[in-house]
């Protein structure tokens, strides 16, 4: 064993105190005359010692201790031990390492070029206000526009408050994990992106009935749906998450991809194992917009009612199921 | 709804007067009169159902797991061969699930029920054919003639199994304008006595009882049709399971195409609302009703337009079909935007109408298609959904929705469902019914 060797406490993985050890004797023990103090009530307040030997070798020596010194590869109580490279020794419930000054390191984790910290959008306190703002409006206009009946005021006050409360806490959520992981709320970066992610959720509808309708589409465009909404819930995770933990973005994509995709599948899993529930509805798009919003043609009646054959053979084919 | 509309139908147009009989009306019992001497009354009630008990039975349906009985009914028997015509529908279960359910027959004094066959069914009529393994000494005949309205009737059943019974009524006439041929009899038809006869004084059937709407409004189906399928009967190989399902698919094929006949045979009339032409009462047997709601505090008006057969034939005790129905409902505001009459449209265009009953053993899913179709220059959305019948191949329900687009705050929203129809059949009638939207500038 080299001259200088390190003492090293350990918690779990890593390394919570790391002494270097250069003129031995050295006492170990939770007594404060002790070279090395371990504040672990199971500890002695004498321990154990490391002594060289006459032959040059490191001793590590149980002076008496209530609770025993172990080995711990393998397993077993000792009086002595002759210290090698790497060994560790559990005394009470802590865990001691030592190492020499020549214990290799692992290679330098090679990271990409670092650039110059900006700030993000999201970062910026405009972004929040804006994005609340805009989040705002189009509940509000929603809220208007889908009301056909008298004005109702409760009901736009409740298109206001609603969007209001959930980014909050929303955002709430997030800071909070922020500050465990990484010591900083973040609350406004959160909130601005739960304002637009919220305001995501409320554009989808509208975006699809506008492309759905003008182009003429027959489906309901539910996988449409499905798939936008994945696409916001993945974005938003993103951001929130690249707030919390120090992942680098390449991996914080792949998870969020795994996990999205997971969750869009198993949503979906009950359509495609084709476990159709028995139902009367009629499954066709039913928002309409007024006439100007239409792009494409109208087919003459001959030709629709010569498309029903399609219709036919579906539910043909249905009936052969058993 | 159906029924209520129906009962207000019937309470608000008067009957039809019956139509001449072939033969001299049977004297109609009148005690009224005091020049009638005593001797050429009828039989009182109490001796018409002392001779007569016997020929009226009830119809038990057995469930076979539980080895009791599911639903009741009557019947009454019509041959010496142990024939007994009842309702179709009193008997569905065991046409639609033979492995699950039997029948049998209580004859008078109780006694251990006898088992029967079904021998023949028309489910379009809503008369069935059974018969016991042992012959009948007494049974009635199946003549037609057809009693002066206001006559006497007598019917006789088993209401909510208390027993054989006979109550008294008067005779209406037939249904007027109805799709399926009805008597109007006026005297309490009760549940379970569905399947027993209605009787004049002299014991002679009229009809057979099928459906109450309460309040002493009662319905028979027209003898002749017992006659008719007996006839058919008589002559009748042994039938399995399968051919009576195989029956019943033939008599429903051709029955729409009957319906389908008819309403191809007659011009579709148009009926205006607003600016807009709409299919009018395209048959006699369909009942239109129209309103609107009128809310000084909505922005808006919907006029509701409705015609529908209000008919429908009993395939089993979830599943229904023969119906003709539709619904036109125009709306339209001078004060919405654009946007927000846009959203009144949507809303109106995504309620559908009424489904005609029936169950995942019965019917597929609906499919659709839907595309913006030109109308003669007016553009409409329209979506056609089909589902197929799953134990009678070739039949399908149709349901055919449009919404006129030509105006940015007015609009028809029109449906239109036809159950038990071939396709073919269907995409005609529905095409015709679509070609009958057109607007006025």
């Amino acid at each position: 064993m080299d001259e200088v060797i390190f003492l090293e406490v350990l918690e779990g993985d890593s390394v919570q105190a790391r002494h270097r050890l250069e003129r031995f004797p050295v006492s170990v023990g939770r007594g404060y005359g002790n070279d090395v103090i371990i504040d672990d009530p199971k500890v002695s307040a004498e321990h154990l010692r490391i002594e060289r030997r006459e032959d040059g070798a490191l001793v590590l020596r149980d002076v008496g201790s209530q609770n025993g010194t172990y080995r711990v590869e393998p397993w077993a109580q000792l009086a002595e031990l002759e210290l090698a490279p790497d060994t560790r020794v559990s005394v009470g419930d802590t865990l001691l390492r030592f190492r020499a000054r020549s214990h290799p390191v692992e290679k330098t984790v090679i990271a990409a070029p670092p650039t110059a910290p900006r700030p993000r959008m999201f970062e910026r306190p405009r972004s929040f206000s804006l994005a609340m703002q805009a989040l705002l409006g189009a509940s509000l206009l929603e809220g208007y526009l889908a009301n056909y009946g008298r004005t109702d005021w409760g009901e736009l006050t409740v298109a206001l408050v609603v969007p209001l409360g959930i980014t909050f806490l929303w955002a709430g959520g997030w800071s909070i994990a922020s500050r465990i992981a990484r010591r900083q709320f973040h609350y406004r970066t959160h909130a601005t992106v739960a304002a637009l992610v919220l305001l995501g959720a409320v554009l989808i509808q509208p975006l699809l009935t506008l492309v759905g309708f003008s182009l003429g589409v027959s489906g309901n465009l539910a996988w449409a749906h499905h798939a936008a909404f994945l696409g916001l819930m993945a974005w938003g995770l993103y951001w929130h998450l690249r707030y919390v933990t120090k992942w680098e973005p390449a991996r914080l994509i792949r998870v969020i991809a795994v996990v999205t995709l997971t969750f869009g599948a198993l949503s979906r899993a009950d359509e495609w194992l084709g476990n159709e529930s028995f139902s009367t509805e009629l499954g066709f798009r039913r928002a309409l917009l007024p006439p100007a919003f239409r792009l494409v043609g109208a087919e003459p009646v001959e030709d629709f009612f010569a498309d029903a054959v399609k219709v036919q053979e579906q539910v043909d084919a249905l009936a052969k199921e058993p | 709804m159906l029924a209520t509309l129906l009962a207000a139908v019937l309470t608000q147009t008067p009957v039809a007067p019956a139509e001449p009989s072939p033969l001299p009306a049977p004297r109609a019992p009148d005690v009224s009169s005091p020049t009638v001497p005593l001797g050429a009354l009828p039989p009182a009630t109490h001796e018409l159902f002392q001779r007569l008990e016997g020929q009226v039975a009830q119809v038990r349906i057995i469930e076979r797991r539980s080895g009791t009985r599911s639903s009741i009914g009557s019947a009454f028997f019509v041959s010496a061969a142990g024939h007994a015509v009842t309702n179709y529908h009193v008997v569905s279960d065991v046409v639609i699930h033979p492995d699950d359910y039997t029948a049998e027959l209580v004859l008078k004094g109780g006694g251990e029920p006898v088992p029967v066959r079904l021998v023949d069914v028309d489910v379009v009529h809503d008369l069935a054919i059974i018969q016991t393994a042992a012959p009948v000494a007494h049974f009635f005949d199946l003549d037609d003639r057809e009693p002066p309205q206001g006559a006497r009737l007598f019917a006789m059943g088993n209401p909510r199994d208390l027993g054989t019974t006979i109550v008294e009524g008067t005779y209406n006439g037939f249904i007027r304008d109805a799709l399926y041929e009805r008597l109007h009899f006026s005297g309490a038809i009760n549940p379970g006595m569905s399947g027993g006869p209605t009787l004049t004084g002299e014991g002679r059937v009229v009809g057979v009882n099928v459906a109450t709407m309460g309040n002493q409004v009662g319905f028979l189906v027209p003898v002749k049709h017992a006659r008719e399928l007996l006839t058919r009967a008589l002559g009748a190989m042994d039938t399995g399971a399968q051919a009576l399902l195989e029956t019943v698919r033939a008599q429903l094929l051709d029955n729409q195409q009957r319906v389908t006949e008819r309403l191809m045979g007659e011009p579709v009339p148009q009926q205006v609302l607003g600016s807009y032409r709409v299919p009018g009462r395209w048959s006699a047997f369909l009942k239109c009703w129209g309103d609107t709601p009128h809310d000084p505090e909505v922005p808006y008006t919907v006029t509701n337009y409705q015609c529908s057969s209000e008919e429908d034939i009993f395939v089993s005790s979830r599943h229904r079909t023969g119906v003709v129905s539709f619904l036109h409902q125009h709306a339209t505001s001078q004060k919405l935007g654009a946007l927000r009459f846009a959203s009144l449209y949507s809303a109106l265009f995504a309620q559908d109408p009424d489904p005609v009953e029936a169950t995942r053993q019965d019917v597929t899913n609906y499919r659709c298609q839907s595309e913006f179709v030109d109308v003669a220059g007016l553009p409409v959305r329209a979506a056609l959904c089909m589902r197929a019948y799953r134990k009678f191949p070739g039949l399908y329900d149709l349901v055919l929705r449009a919404a006129t687009l030509n105006a940015s705050n007015s609009g028809v929203d029109t449906s239109l469902t036809l159950a038990g129809f071939t396709a073919d059949n269907g995409r005609k009638l529905a095409r015709r019914y679509l070609e009958g939207l057109s607007w006025t500038r």
